[in-house]
């Protein structure tokens, strides 16, 4: 059900998405992701279009974690901002971070072994239904990535929404 | 120097397949966040100094993914960016799979005429298109696009590729090179196709909205290449 990649350029980081629906304890979960208590990032699954789209993110912020250029506080919050078209961070946090009122999130791990004990400990604290990652397309809201994206009609015909999606993020600091 | 942030796209390349070894770049196939794909990298000139080398490599870099993305907005098919390593210069792009070069596609001589001169005025829109979002490409070869034959109904597309060169500019002198540059590169690749190159400016000329400039200044180009090679 969960998802893990090992990341070709970093060979030692993978990177493990888990996906739960019905969540009761959003609130509960984002105080302790900001207390730190909780090694991942937790995502709105409703801005996410696939799970490629993640692991650019990840990708992206192992990288600049390595090179001494994060432009956050830790690995996970630089997940969150990697996934946003902008160079703002507390609008990266506020769209792409869970809110209290959610009731599904994706969480994802930067982790170098083993899953299967990080895996445990996430599903003991979530209060919720774990269903496959791949499910996540059918919570994304199209429409308000189109719009936060600045997705262009004339793209859309040519591409994939996930297509527009990605580039915006892998070149956003240089616009 | 070499610092410690410039190894792990570096080392990772040494274990892929080299697809070309250009004079300013290195191309790579490979799997990238499990997706087909092709990697760009810079390479240190050893004839220049170090500081400018990294300026220029830094500089293509960041034109090359602009001109991308600027493309794709205006709906023009470029391969997506995946992730740039500006540390090294490389970029990360999709792989365009299933697919030949206009130029290989034409010297196969499996297409019939009437398809050739459909493919030639496809170009021609593709570069108004791109022309009239103020993208100059640098360095317009029938090698640098891609052709992805369509099936039963689905029409080809084409993609335009290998922005390295490529800058924002209203100019119509610059439009103008860019189709000159074209023109030397169609005529010298695809001999007695003079006719056809035509058939893609006259594509290019009804699908942009600012040609008219753009074209006499192309003529204006055309009689300084012609004069200089009379000169000898
Ligand atoms: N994104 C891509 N997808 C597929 N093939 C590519 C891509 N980029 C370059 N190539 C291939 O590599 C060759 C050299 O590319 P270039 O140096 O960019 O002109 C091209 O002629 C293509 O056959």
């Amino acid at each position: 059900m969960h998802l893990t990649h090992q990341l070709e350029l970093f060979p030692d980081h993978r990177v493990t998405q888990v996906l739960f629906k019905d969540v009761k304890n959003a609130a509960e979960l984002r105080q302790s992701a900001v207390a730190g208590k909780i090694n991942a990032a937790l995502i709105k699954p409703a801005m996410v279009v696939n799970s490629f789209q993640v692991l650019v993110a990840a990708n992206k912020a192992v990288h600049l974690q390595k090179t001494g250029k994060m432009k956050t506080r830790s690995l996970y919050s630089e997940i969150i901002f990697s996934l946003s078209p902008t160079n703002n961070i507390s609008e990266a946090f506020k769209r792409f971070g869970i809110a209290d009122g959610d009731d599904s999130v994706l969480l994802v791990l930067v982790h170098s072994e083993d899953e299967s004990q990080l895996l445990a400990d996430i599903k003991s604290m979530v209060n919720g239904q774990q269903v496959p990652v791949e499910d996540v397309s059918s919570l994304t809201d199209q429409e308000k990535i189109k719009k936060f994206y600045k997705v262009t009609p004339q793209e859309e015909k040519c591409g994939t929404l996930l297509d527009a999606v990605v580039c915006r993020m892998a070149i956003k600091d240089v616009l | 120097m070499e610092t410690k942030e410039n190894k792990s796209s570096s080392e990772f390349l040494c274990g892929v397949e080299l697809l070309k070894q250009g004079a300013e770049a290195r191309l790579y196939r490979c799997h990238f966040l499990g997706r087909p794909s092709i990697v760009k990298e810079r390479f240190h000139k050893r004839y220049r100094h170090p500081a400018l080398d990294d300026k220029l490599s830094h500089r293509r870099t960041l034109q090359e993914v602009r001109s991308i993305l600027r493309c794709r907005r205006a709906g023009i098919l470029v391969p997506v960016v995946y992730f740039v390593d500006y540390s090294s210069n490389c970029i990360f792009l999709e792989e365009i799979v299933d697919s030949c070069t206009v130029r290989e596609h034409i010297a196969s001589s499996l297409c019939s005429n009437r398809e050739l001169e459909q493919l030639v005025e496809q170009i021609g829109q593709i570069l108004a298109k791109m022309h009239d979002e103020d993208v100059i490409h640098g360095d317009l070869t029938t090698s640098n696009m891609l052709l992805r034959p369509g099936q039963d109904d689905v029409v080809s597309q084409l993609f335009v590729i290998d922005f390295g060169l490529s800058y924002i500019s209203s100019l119509p002198e610059d439009k103008g090179v860019d189709l000159y540059v074209l023109e030397k590169a169609f005529l010298s690749t695809h001999p007695t196709t003079e006719d056809l190159f035509e058939k893609l400016l006259k594509s290019y000329v009804a699908a942009s909205s600012k040609s008219l400039p753009v074209i006499r200044k192309l003529d204006e180009v055309r009689l300084r290449g012609r004069k200089r090679s009379m000169v000898g």
